[in-house]
Protein backbone atom coordinates (compact mmCIF):
# COMPACT_ATOMS: atom_id res chain seq x y z
CA UNK A 1 0.00 0.00 0.00
CA UNK A 2 1.22 3.47 -0.77
CA UNK A 3 2.16 5.74 2.09
CA UNK A 4 -0.17 8.60 2.88
CA UNK A 5 -0.98 11.33 5.39
CA UNK A 6 2.05 13.40 4.48
CA UNK A 7 1.20 16.46 6.48
CA UNK A 8 4.04 18.92 7.15
CA UNK A 9 5.40 18.25 10.63
CA UNK A 10 8.10 19.96 12.65
CA UNK A 11 10.33 16.89 12.44
CA UNK A 12 9.80 16.83 8.69
CA UNK A 13 10.76 20.47 8.41
CA UNK A 14 13.90 19.88 10.47
CA UNK A 15 14.85 17.00 8.19
CA UNK A 16 14.34 19.12 5.12
CA UNK A 17 16.45 21.92 6.57
CA UNK A 18 19.20 19.45 7.45
CA UNK A 19 19.07 18.05 3.96
CA UNK A 20 19.32 21.50 2.51
CA UNK A 21 22.33 22.64 4.57
CA UNK A 22 24.64 22.08 1.61
CA UNK A 23 22.51 24.35 -0.49
CA UNK A 24 22.43 26.99 2.24
CA UNK A 25 26.21 26.75 2.63
CA UNK A 26 26.66 27.13 -1.12
CA UNK A 27 24.28 30.08 -1.18
CA UNK A 28 26.16 31.89 1.59
CA UNK A 29 29.48 30.98 -0.03
CA UNK A 30 28.34 32.48 -3.32
CA UNK A 31 27.47 35.81 -1.77
CA UNK A 32 30.69 35.88 0.30
CA UNK A 33 32.68 35.22 -2.87
CA UNK A 34 30.81 38.04 -4.59
CA UNK A 35 31.31 40.42 -1.66
CA UNK A 36 35.03 39.86 -1.36
CA UNK A 37 35.95 39.34 -5.00
CA UNK A 38 34.82 42.91 -5.71
CA UNK A 39 37.47 44.02 -3.20
CA UNK A 40 40.18 41.48 -4.07
CA UNK A 41 39.97 41.97 -7.83
CA UNK A 42 39.56 45.70 -7.38
CA UNK A 43 36.42 45.88 -9.56
CA UNK A 44 35.20 49.47 -9.94
CA UNK A 45 31.88 50.09 -8.15
CA UNK A 46 30.21 51.34 -11.34
CA UNK A 47 30.75 47.88 -12.87
CA UNK A 48 29.79 45.63 -9.96
CA UNK A 49 28.92 46.39 -6.35
CA UNK A 50 29.21 43.99 -3.40
CA UNK A 51 25.90 42.64 -2.00
CA UNK A 52 26.32 44.61 1.23
CA UNK A 53 26.28 47.87 -0.69
CA UNK A 54 23.26 46.71 -2.75
CA UNK A 55 21.34 46.16 0.48
CA UNK A 56 22.48 49.45 1.99
CA UNK A 57 21.77 51.65 -1.04
CA UNK A 58 18.65 49.71 -1.96
CA UNK A 59 17.28 50.33 1.54
CA UNK A 60 18.00 54.03 1.15
CA UNK A 61 15.99 54.10 -2.06
CA UNK A 62 13.25 51.84 -0.68
CA UNK A 63 10.27 54.22 -1.10
CA UNK A 64 10.90 54.53 -4.83
CA UNK A 65 11.52 50.80 -5.22
CA UNK A 66 8.26 50.00 -3.43
CA UNK A 67 6.33 52.49 -5.55
CA UNK A 68 7.70 50.96 -8.72
CA UNK A 69 7.08 47.41 -7.48
CA UNK A 70 3.44 48.42 -7.11
CA UNK A 71 3.40 49.84 -10.66
CA UNK A 72 4.97 46.75 -12.24
CA UNK A 73 2.92 44.50 -9.96
CA UNK A 74 -0.29 46.10 -11.22
CA UNK A 75 0.73 45.49 -14.85
CA UNK A 76 1.64 41.88 -14.08
CA UNK A 77 -1.52 41.06 -12.12
CA UNK A 78 -3.96 42.67 -14.59
CA UNK A 79 -2.23 41.10 -17.60
CA UNK A 80 -2.04 37.68 -15.94
CA UNK A 81 -5.62 37.61 -14.69
CA UNK A 82 -6.88 38.75 -18.10
CA UNK A 83 -4.88 35.98 -19.74
CA UNK A 84 -6.35 33.34 -17.41
CA UNK A 85 -9.89 34.65 -17.77
CA UNK A 86 -9.77 34.72 -21.58
CA UNK A 87 -7.43 31.81 -22.35
CA UNK A 88 -9.17 29.17 -20.23
CA UNK A 89 -12.62 29.46 -21.86
CA UNK A 90 -11.01 29.73 -25.31
CA UNK A 91 -8.94 26.60 -24.67
CA UNK A 92 -12.10 24.83 -23.53
CA UNK A 93 -14.01 25.96 -26.61
CA UNK A 94 -11.22 24.85 -28.96
CA UNK A 95 -10.98 21.49 -27.20
CA UNK A 96 -14.64 20.75 -27.85
CA UNK A 97 -15.24 22.40 -31.21
CA UNK A 98 -14.03 20.82 -34.44
CA UNK A 99 -14.52 24.10 -36.29
CA UNK A 100 -12.45 26.11 -33.82
CA UNK A 101 -9.83 23.36 -33.80
CA UNK A 102 -9.44 23.73 -37.55
CA UNK A 103 -9.45 27.53 -37.62
CA UNK A 104 -8.31 29.28 -34.44
CA UNK A 105 -6.09 26.49 -33.12
CA UNK A 106 -3.57 26.45 -36.02
CA UNK A 107 -3.61 30.25 -35.92
CA UNK A 108 -2.70 30.21 -32.22
CA UNK A 109 0.05 27.66 -32.81
CA UNK A 110 1.50 29.94 -35.53
CA UNK A 111 1.41 33.01 -33.30
CA UNK A 112 2.98 30.97 -30.49
CA UNK A 113 6.06 30.72 -32.74
CA UNK A 114 6.39 34.52 -32.81
CA UNK A 115 8.32 35.98 -29.86
CA UNK A 116 5.59 38.10 -28.26
CA UNK A 117 8.14 40.47 -26.77
CA UNK A 118 8.95 41.63 -30.33
CA UNK A 119 5.53 43.30 -30.43
CA UNK A 120 6.36 45.50 -27.45
CA UNK A 121 7.74 48.53 -29.40
CA UNK A 122 4.68 48.43 -31.67
CA UNK A 123 2.22 48.45 -28.81
CA UNK A 124 4.10 51.28 -27.11
CA UNK A 125 4.02 53.33 -30.33
CA UNK A 126 0.31 52.63 -30.76
CA UNK A 127 -0.82 53.08 -27.18
CA UNK A 128 1.74 55.34 -25.52
CA UNK A 129 3.76 55.07 -22.32
CA UNK A 130 0.93 54.19 -19.94
CA UNK A 131 -0.34 51.06 -18.25
CA UNK A 132 -2.25 49.60 -21.20
CA UNK A 133 0.62 48.56 -23.54
CA UNK A 134 2.41 46.83 -20.62
CA UNK A 135 -0.74 44.97 -19.64
CA UNK A 136 -1.12 43.84 -23.25
CA UNK A 137 2.47 42.56 -23.42
CA UNK A 138 2.07 40.66 -20.13
CA UNK A 139 -1.24 39.33 -21.41
CA UNK A 140 0.33 38.13 -24.68
CA UNK A 141 3.22 36.43 -22.90
CA UNK A 142 0.82 34.61 -20.53
CA UNK A 143 -2.07 33.88 -22.87
CA UNK A 144 -0.50 31.27 -25.14
CA UNK A 145 0.91 28.80 -22.62
CA UNK A 146 -2.44 28.87 -20.80
CA UNK A 147 -4.52 28.34 -23.92
CA UNK A 148 -2.32 25.53 -25.29
CA UNK A 149 -2.23 23.68 -21.98
CA UNK A 150 -5.98 24.12 -21.54
CA UNK A 151 -6.64 22.55 -24.96
CA UNK A 152 -4.38 19.65 -24.04
CA UNK A 153 -6.03 19.37 -20.62
CA UNK A 154 -9.60 19.22 -21.85
CA UNK A 155 -8.71 16.78 -24.62
CA UNK A 156 -6.96 14.22 -22.43
CA UNK A 157 -9.78 12.65 -20.44
CA UNK A 158 -9.09 8.91 -20.28
CA UNK A 159 -11.09 6.57 -22.51
CA UNK A 160 -12.46 4.78 -19.44
CA UNK A 161 -13.74 7.96 -17.77
CA UNK A 162 -15.31 9.08 -21.05
CA UNK A 163 -17.15 5.75 -21.35
CA UNK A 164 -18.06 5.82 -17.66
CA UNK A 165 -19.58 9.29 -17.99
CA UNK A 166 -21.60 8.27 -21.03
CA UNK A 167 -22.79 5.07 -19.36
CA UNK A 168 -24.36 7.09 -16.52
CA UNK A 169 -26.49 9.06 -18.95
CA UNK A 170 -25.32 12.32 -17.35
CA UNK A 171 -25.71 15.51 -19.40
CA UNK A 172 -22.78 17.52 -20.71
CA UNK A 173 -22.80 20.07 -17.85
CA UNK A 174 -22.92 17.50 -15.10
CA UNK A 175 -20.17 15.51 -16.84
CA UNK A 176 -18.16 18.71 -17.22
CA UNK A 177 -18.29 19.81 -13.60
CA UNK A 178 -18.03 16.40 -12.00
CA UNK A 179 -15.49 14.70 -14.26
CA UNK A 180 -13.96 16.75 -17.08
CA UNK A 181 -13.07 19.93 -15.20
CA UNK A 182 -11.39 18.35 -12.16
CA UNK A 183 -9.56 15.89 -14.44
CA UNK A 184 -8.25 18.80 -16.56
CA UNK A 185 -7.04 21.01 -13.70
CA UNK A 186 -3.53 19.53 -13.27
CA UNK A 187 -2.61 20.18 -16.91
CA UNK A 188 -4.20 23.66 -16.73
CA UNK A 189 -1.91 24.47 -13.83
CA UNK A 190 1.12 23.59 -15.96
CA UNK A 191 0.07 26.52 -18.17
CA UNK A 192 -0.75 28.81 -15.23
CA UNK A 193 2.68 28.23 -13.69
CA UNK A 194 4.59 28.68 -16.92
CA UNK A 195 2.71 31.92 -17.55
CA UNK A 196 3.40 33.13 -14.00
CA UNK A 197 7.13 32.68 -14.51
CA UNK A 198 7.07 34.68 -17.74
CA UNK A 199 4.71 37.46 -16.67
CA UNK A 200 7.40 39.62 -15.00
CA UNK A 201 9.71 39.14 -17.98
CA UNK A 202 7.04 40.65 -20.23
CA UNK A 203 6.41 43.58 -17.89
CA UNK A 204 10.11 44.40 -17.45
CA UNK A 205 10.88 44.35 -21.17
CA UNK A 206 7.80 46.43 -21.99
CA UNK A 207 9.02 48.98 -19.47
CA UNK A 208 12.55 48.96 -20.91
CA UNK A 209 11.12 49.99 -24.25
CA UNK A 210 9.01 52.90 -23.15
CA UNK A 211 7.79 54.02 -19.75
CA UNK A 212 8.31 56.59 -17.06
CA UNK A 213 7.74 54.37 -14.03
CA UNK A 214 8.02 50.76 -12.90
CA UNK A 215 10.89 48.41 -12.01
CA UNK A 216 11.98 47.92 -15.64
CA UNK A 217 12.14 51.68 -16.06
CA UNK A 218 14.09 51.95 -12.78
CA UNK A 219 16.64 49.28 -13.74
CA UNK A 220 17.25 50.98 -17.08
CA UNK A 221 17.66 54.47 -15.62
CA UNK A 222 19.99 53.50 -12.74
CA UNK A 223 22.11 51.37 -15.05
CA UNK A 224 22.47 54.43 -17.30
CA UNK A 225 23.58 56.37 -14.23
CA UNK A 226 26.25 53.73 -13.55
CA UNK A 227 24.55 52.51 -10.40
CA UNK A 228 24.66 48.70 -10.66
CA UNK A 229 23.90 48.53 -6.92
CA UNK A 230 20.46 50.04 -7.51
CA UNK A 231 19.97 47.94 -10.66
CA UNK A 232 20.49 44.82 -8.53
CA UNK A 233 18.04 46.17 -5.96
CA UNK A 234 15.51 46.62 -8.78
CA UNK A 235 16.19 43.10 -10.05
CA UNK A 236 15.68 41.81 -6.51
CA UNK A 237 12.23 43.38 -6.28
CA UNK A 238 11.32 42.15 -9.77
CA UNK A 239 12.32 38.64 -8.71
CA UNK A 240 10.30 39.00 -5.53
CA UNK A 241 7.28 40.03 -7.60
CA UNK A 242 7.65 36.97 -9.83
CA UNK A 243 8.05 34.69 -6.81
CA UNK A 244 4.91 36.14 -5.20
CA UNK A 245 2.84 35.45 -8.32
CA UNK A 246 4.28 31.96 -8.69
CA UNK A 247 3.67 31.36 -4.97
CA UNK A 248 0.03 32.40 -5.29
CA UNK A 249 -0.49 30.08 -8.26
CA UNK A 250 1.21 27.22 -6.39
CA UNK A 251 -1.00 27.90 -3.37
CA UNK A 252 -4.09 27.79 -5.59
CA UNK A 253 -2.83 24.51 -7.02
CA UNK A 254 -2.42 23.01 -3.55
CA UNK A 255 -5.91 24.09 -2.58
CA UNK A 256 -7.62 22.98 -5.79
CA UNK A 257 -5.82 19.73 -6.62
CA UNK A 258 -4.31 18.41 -3.37
CA UNK A 259 -4.93 14.91 -4.75
CA UNK A 260 -2.62 15.31 -7.74
CA UNK A 261 0.67 13.43 -7.80
CA UNK A 262 2.74 16.58 -8.41
CA UNK A 263 1.28 18.16 -5.25
CA UNK A 264 1.43 14.99 -3.14
CA UNK A 265 5.13 14.45 -3.93
CA UNK A 266 6.07 17.75 -2.34
CA UNK B 1 -38.30 -7.75 -16.20
CA UNK B 2 -36.08 -9.94 -18.27
CA UNK B 3 -32.40 -9.12 -18.64
CA UNK B 4 -31.72 -11.56 -21.41
CA UNK B 5 -29.08 -10.26 -23.82
CA UNK B 6 -29.63 -11.23 -27.44
CA UNK B 7 -27.08 -10.68 -30.20
CA UNK B 8 -28.44 -11.03 -33.75
CA UNK B 9 -25.95 -10.83 -36.60
CA UNK B 10 -23.85 -8.31 -34.67
CA UNK B 11 -20.91 -7.07 -36.71
CA UNK B 12 -18.41 -4.26 -36.25
CA UNK B 13 -16.28 -2.66 -38.96
CA UNK B 14 -14.03 0.27 -38.07
CA UNK B 15 -13.49 2.85 -40.80
CA UNK B 16 -14.72 2.82 -44.39
CA UNK B 17 -13.49 1.92 -47.84
CA UNK B 18 -10.21 0.11 -48.44
CA UNK B 19 -8.85 1.00 -44.97
CA UNK B 20 -11.83 -0.50 -43.15
CA UNK B 21 -10.97 -3.04 -40.47
CA UNK B 22 -13.40 -5.85 -39.92
CA UNK B 23 -13.08 -6.14 -36.14
CA UNK B 24 -15.88 -8.42 -35.09
CA UNK B 25 -18.70 -10.69 -36.07
CA UNK B 26 -21.15 -11.46 -37.38
CA UNK B 27 -22.20 -13.04 -34.11
CA UNK B 28 -25.43 -14.60 -32.85
CA UNK B 29 -25.77 -15.50 -29.19
CA UNK B 30 -28.28 -15.39 -26.36
CA UNK B 31 -27.25 -14.76 -22.77
CA UNK B 32 -30.14 -15.87 -20.59
CA UNK B 33 -31.38 -13.94 -17.60
CA UNK B 34 -29.10 -14.55 -14.60
CA UNK B 35 -26.39 -16.33 -16.57
CA UNK B 36 -22.68 -15.71 -16.16
CA UNK B 37 -21.16 -15.78 -19.64
CA UNK B 38 -17.47 -15.30 -20.34
CA UNK B 39 -16.18 -13.98 -23.63
CA UNK B 40 -12.88 -15.82 -23.91
CA UNK B 41 -10.38 -15.07 -26.64
CA UNK B 42 -6.89 -13.79 -27.51
CA UNK B 43 -6.04 -10.08 -27.38
CA UNK B 44 -7.41 -8.06 -30.24
CA UNK B 45 -10.22 -10.48 -31.05
CA UNK B 46 -12.91 -7.90 -30.40
CA UNK B 47 -14.20 -9.08 -27.00
CA UNK B 48 -14.17 -5.54 -25.64
CA UNK B 49 -15.79 -4.29 -28.84
CA UNK B 50 -18.72 -6.63 -28.29
CA UNK B 51 -18.99 -5.48 -24.69
CA UNK B 52 -19.03 -1.80 -25.63
CA UNK B 53 -21.69 -2.51 -28.26
CA UNK B 54 -23.77 -4.26 -25.58
CA UNK B 55 -23.46 -1.20 -23.34
CA UNK B 56 -24.53 1.02 -26.23
CA UNK B 57 -21.23 2.89 -26.01
CA UNK B 58 -20.23 1.81 -29.52
CA UNK B 59 -22.52 1.55 -32.55
CA UNK B 60 -23.01 -1.79 -34.25
CA UNK B 61 -22.23 -1.79 -37.96
CA UNK B 62 -24.75 -4.53 -38.70
CA UNK B 63 -27.26 -6.51 -36.67
CA UNK B 64 -28.90 -5.77 -33.32
CA UNK B 65 -28.25 -6.14 -29.62
CA UNK B 66 -31.30 -6.52 -27.40
CA UNK B 67 -31.45 -6.39 -23.61
CA UNK B 68 -34.79 -7.73 -22.43
CA UNK B 69 -37.27 -6.38 -24.95
CA UNK B 70 -35.31 -3.19 -25.72
CA UNK B 71 -33.02 -2.77 -28.71
CA UNK B 72 -29.74 -1.13 -27.75
CA UNK B 73 -29.26 2.09 -29.73
CA UNK B 74 -27.54 4.39 -27.25
CA UNK B 75 -25.79 4.25 -23.87
CA UNK B 76 -27.59 1.84 -21.53
CA UNK B 77 -27.92 3.40 -18.10
CA UNK B 78 -29.29 0.43 -16.18
CA UNK B 79 -26.18 -1.73 -16.45
CA UNK B 80 -23.04 -1.88 -14.34
CA UNK B 81 -19.82 -1.61 -16.27
CA UNK B 82 -16.18 -2.19 -15.27
CA UNK B 83 -12.97 -1.84 -17.24
CA UNK B 84 -9.43 -3.16 -16.86
CA UNK B 85 -8.34 0.40 -15.96
CA UNK B 86 -10.75 1.46 -13.27
CA UNK B 87 -12.87 4.57 -13.39
CA UNK B 88 -12.04 5.82 -9.90
CA UNK B 89 -11.22 9.53 -9.95
CA UNK B 90 -8.23 10.62 -7.84
CA UNK B 91 -9.89 13.74 -6.42
CA UNK B 92 -12.54 11.76 -4.55
CA UNK B 93 -12.33 9.22 -1.74
CA UNK B 94 -13.59 5.66 -2.17
CA UNK B 95 -16.98 6.74 -0.80
CA UNK B 96 -16.90 9.87 -2.97
CA UNK B 97 -16.24 7.73 -6.03
CA UNK B 98 -19.22 5.52 -5.27
CA UNK B 99 -21.30 8.66 -4.77
CA UNK B 100 -20.07 9.95 -8.13
CA UNK B 101 -21.99 7.16 -9.86
CA UNK B 102 -25.17 8.27 -8.05
CA UNK B 103 -24.57 11.99 -8.59
CA UNK B 104 -23.98 11.50 -12.30
CA UNK B 105 -27.35 9.77 -12.49
CA UNK B 106 -29.10 12.40 -10.40
CA UNK B 107 -29.82 9.91 -7.61
CA UNK B 108 -29.88 11.38 -4.09
CA UNK B 109 -26.75 10.34 -2.23
CA UNK B 110 -28.39 10.76 1.17
CA UNK B 111 -31.00 8.13 0.30
CA UNK B 112 -28.29 5.57 -0.48
CA UNK B 113 -26.02 5.87 2.59
CA UNK B 114 -26.98 2.43 3.88
CA UNK B 115 -26.47 0.82 0.47
CA UNK B 116 -23.01 2.38 0.15
CA UNK B 117 -21.99 1.08 3.57
CA UNK B 118 -23.36 -2.34 2.74
CA UNK B 119 -21.61 -2.70 -0.60
CA UNK B 120 -18.30 -1.47 0.92
CA UNK B 121 -18.64 -4.09 3.66
CA UNK B 122 -19.39 -6.80 1.11
CA UNK B 123 -15.95 -6.27 -0.45
CA UNK B 124 -14.20 -5.68 2.91
CA UNK B 125 -13.49 -2.00 2.25
CA UNK B 126 -15.52 -0.49 5.11
CA UNK B 127 -12.34 0.80 6.80
CA UNK B 128 -11.10 2.45 3.63
CA UNK B 129 -14.18 4.46 2.68
CA UNK B 130 -12.45 7.77 3.37
CA UNK B 131 -9.19 6.91 1.65
CA UNK B 132 -8.28 8.12 -1.80
CA UNK B 133 -7.74 5.57 -4.59
CA UNK B 134 -4.00 6.28 -4.70
CA UNK B 135 -3.75 5.16 -1.08
CA UNK B 136 -5.04 1.69 -1.95
CA UNK B 137 -3.42 -1.38 -3.48
CA UNK B 138 -4.40 -2.45 -7.00
CA UNK B 139 -6.74 -5.14 -5.66
CA UNK B 140 -8.46 -2.77 -3.27
CA UNK B 141 -8.86 -0.24 -6.07
CA UNK B 142 -10.65 -2.83 -8.21
CA UNK B 143 -12.92 -3.70 -5.25
CA UNK B 144 -13.73 -0.02 -4.88
CA UNK B 145 -14.33 0.23 -8.63
CA UNK B 146 -16.69 -2.73 -8.30
CA UNK B 147 -18.70 -0.85 -5.65
CA UNK B 148 -18.78 2.20 -7.91
CA UNK B 149 -20.03 0.13 -10.84
CA UNK B 150 -22.76 -1.63 -8.85
CA UNK B 151 -24.16 0.97 -6.41
CA UNK B 152 -27.11 1.75 -8.66
CA UNK B 153 -28.12 -1.94 -8.41
CA UNK B 154 -28.01 -2.89 -12.11
CA UNK B 155 -29.36 -6.30 -13.10
CA UNK B 156 -26.85 -6.60 -15.92
CA UNK B 157 -23.08 -6.47 -15.39
CA UNK B 158 -20.54 -5.94 -18.15
CA UNK B 159 -17.04 -6.68 -16.88
CA UNK B 160 -14.17 -5.99 -19.28
CA UNK B 161 -11.14 -7.78 -17.82
CA UNK B 162 -11.64 -6.16 -14.43
CA UNK B 163 -8.98 -8.42 -12.90
CA UNK B 164 -6.55 -8.09 -15.80
CA UNK B 165 -3.93 -6.01 -14.05
CA UNK B 166 -3.96 -7.76 -10.69
CA UNK B 167 -1.38 -10.17 -9.33
CA UNK B 168 -2.30 -13.87 -9.35
CA UNK B 169 -3.14 -14.12 -5.63
CA UNK B 170 -5.32 -11.03 -5.47
CA UNK B 171 -6.98 -12.20 -8.63
CA UNK B 172 -7.95 -15.57 -7.08
CA UNK B 173 -9.38 -13.83 -4.07
CA UNK B 174 -11.50 -11.32 -5.98
CA UNK B 175 -12.66 -14.04 -8.36
CA UNK B 176 -14.17 -15.99 -5.51
CA UNK B 177 -15.76 -12.82 -4.08
CA UNK B 178 -17.26 -12.10 -7.48
CA UNK B 179 -18.60 -15.63 -7.63
CA UNK B 180 -20.26 -15.37 -4.20
CA UNK B 181 -21.84 -12.10 -5.20
CA UNK B 182 -23.18 -13.51 -8.43
CA UNK B 183 -24.57 -16.58 -6.61
CA UNK B 184 -26.39 -14.32 -4.13
CA UNK B 185 -27.87 -11.77 -6.51
CA UNK B 186 -27.86 -13.61 -9.84
CA UNK B 187 -27.42 -10.64 -12.20
CA UNK B 188 -26.81 -11.33 -15.88
CA UNK B 189 -23.05 -11.09 -16.35
CA UNK B 190 -20.98 -10.68 -19.48
CA UNK B 191 -17.36 -11.17 -18.48
CA UNK B 192 -14.44 -10.51 -20.82
CA UNK B 193 -11.24 -12.41 -20.10
CA UNK B 194 -8.31 -14.11 -21.79
CA UNK B 195 -7.72 -16.50 -18.92
CA UNK B 196 -9.11 -19.95 -19.70
CA UNK B 197 -9.17 -21.03 -16.05
CA UNK B 198 -10.87 -17.85 -14.95
CA UNK B 199 -13.58 -18.23 -17.57
CA UNK B 200 -14.28 -21.86 -16.65
CA UNK B 201 -14.23 -21.24 -12.90
CA UNK B 202 -16.72 -18.37 -13.02
CA UNK B 203 -19.03 -18.98 -15.93
CA UNK B 204 -22.15 -20.93 -16.62
CA UNK B 205 -21.24 -20.60 -20.31
CA UNK B 206 -17.96 -19.80 -22.04
CA UNK B 207 -18.14 -18.20 -25.48
CA UNK B 208 -14.88 -18.99 -27.26
CA UNK B 209 -13.94 -16.19 -29.66
CA UNK B 210 -11.65 -16.60 -32.67
CA UNK B 211 -8.77 -14.26 -33.51
CA UNK B 212 -9.64 -11.16 -35.55
CA UNK B 213 -12.15 -10.79 -36.97
CA UNK B 214 -13.67 -12.21 -33.80
CA UNK B 215 -16.46 -14.75 -34.17
CA UNK B 216 -18.01 -16.95 -31.56
CA UNK B 217 -16.47 -20.32 -32.39
CA UNK B 218 -18.32 -22.29 -29.76
CA UNK B 219 -20.37 -21.77 -26.65
CA UNK B 220 -19.34 -24.31 -24.01
CA UNK B 221 -21.79 -25.05 -21.19
CA UNK B 222 -19.80 -25.42 -18.01
CA UNK B 223 -21.67 -28.07 -16.07
CA UNK B 224 -19.88 -27.89 -12.72
CA UNK B 225 -21.39 -27.28 -9.28
CA UNK B 226 -21.13 -23.84 -7.62
CA UNK B 227 -19.34 -22.60 -5.60
CA UNK B 228 -16.36 -23.56 -7.71
CA UNK B 229 -13.71 -23.68 -5.02
CA UNK B 230 -10.34 -25.44 -5.02
CA UNK B 231 -11.97 -28.87 -4.83
CA UNK B 232 -13.85 -28.25 -8.04
CA UNK B 233 -10.80 -26.76 -9.72
CA UNK B 234 -8.79 -29.88 -8.89
CA UNK B 235 -11.45 -32.19 -10.32
CA UNK B 236 -10.87 -34.09 -13.58
CA UNK B 237 -14.06 -32.51 -15.01
CA UNK B 238 -12.58 -29.02 -14.56
CA UNK B 239 -9.35 -30.12 -16.22
CA UNK B 240 -11.31 -31.63 -19.08
CA UNK B 241 -13.00 -28.27 -19.75
CA UNK B 242 -9.64 -26.48 -19.62
CA UNK B 243 -8.16 -29.05 -21.99
CA UNK B 244 -11.08 -28.81 -24.40
CA UNK B 245 -10.78 -25.02 -24.54
CA UNK B 246 -7.01 -25.10 -24.93
CA UNK B 247 -7.40 -27.46 -27.89
CA UNK B 248 -9.62 -24.92 -29.64
CA UNK B 249 -7.02 -22.17 -29.27
CA UNK B 250 -4.21 -24.52 -30.27
CA UNK B 251 -6.17 -25.17 -33.43
CA UNK B 252 -5.91 -21.46 -34.19
CA UNK B 253 -2.21 -21.36 -33.41
CA UNK B 254 -2.90 -18.85 -30.63
CA UNK B 255 -1.23 -21.02 -27.98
Amino acid sequence: MASFDKKPTFAGLKLRLMNSWMFVAFFIGFFLFWEYSVLWFDIPLYILTPPSLIIENGAADLPRLLDYTLVTGTEVIIGYVLAVVLALPLGLAIAFSTILKRTIYPFIVCIEMVPKIAFAPLFISWLGFGLLPKVIIVFLVCFFPIVLNAILAFNSLSEELTLFSRSTGAGIWRTFFKVRLPAALPQCFVGFKYAAINATVGAAIAEFIGSDEGLGFYIQIVTGNMRPDLAFAGIFFLTLLGLCLFGLVTLAERLLIPWHISVRRN
Amino acid sequence: MSNQIKFSGVKKVFGRGPDAVHAFGPVDMVVEDGEFVSLLGPSGCGKSTLMLMTAGLLDVTEGTVQIGDRTVNGPQTDIGIMFQDNTLVPWRTVRGNIELQLEMRGISVASKRAEIDAILASVHLEDFADRHPYELSGGMQQRAAFCQAMIHAPNTMLLDEPLGKLDAMTRERIRSDLQSLWMEQRPTVLFVTHSIEEAIQLSSKVAVITPRPGRIERVIDIDLPYPRDYEVKRSPEFSAYVHETQEIFRGYGVI
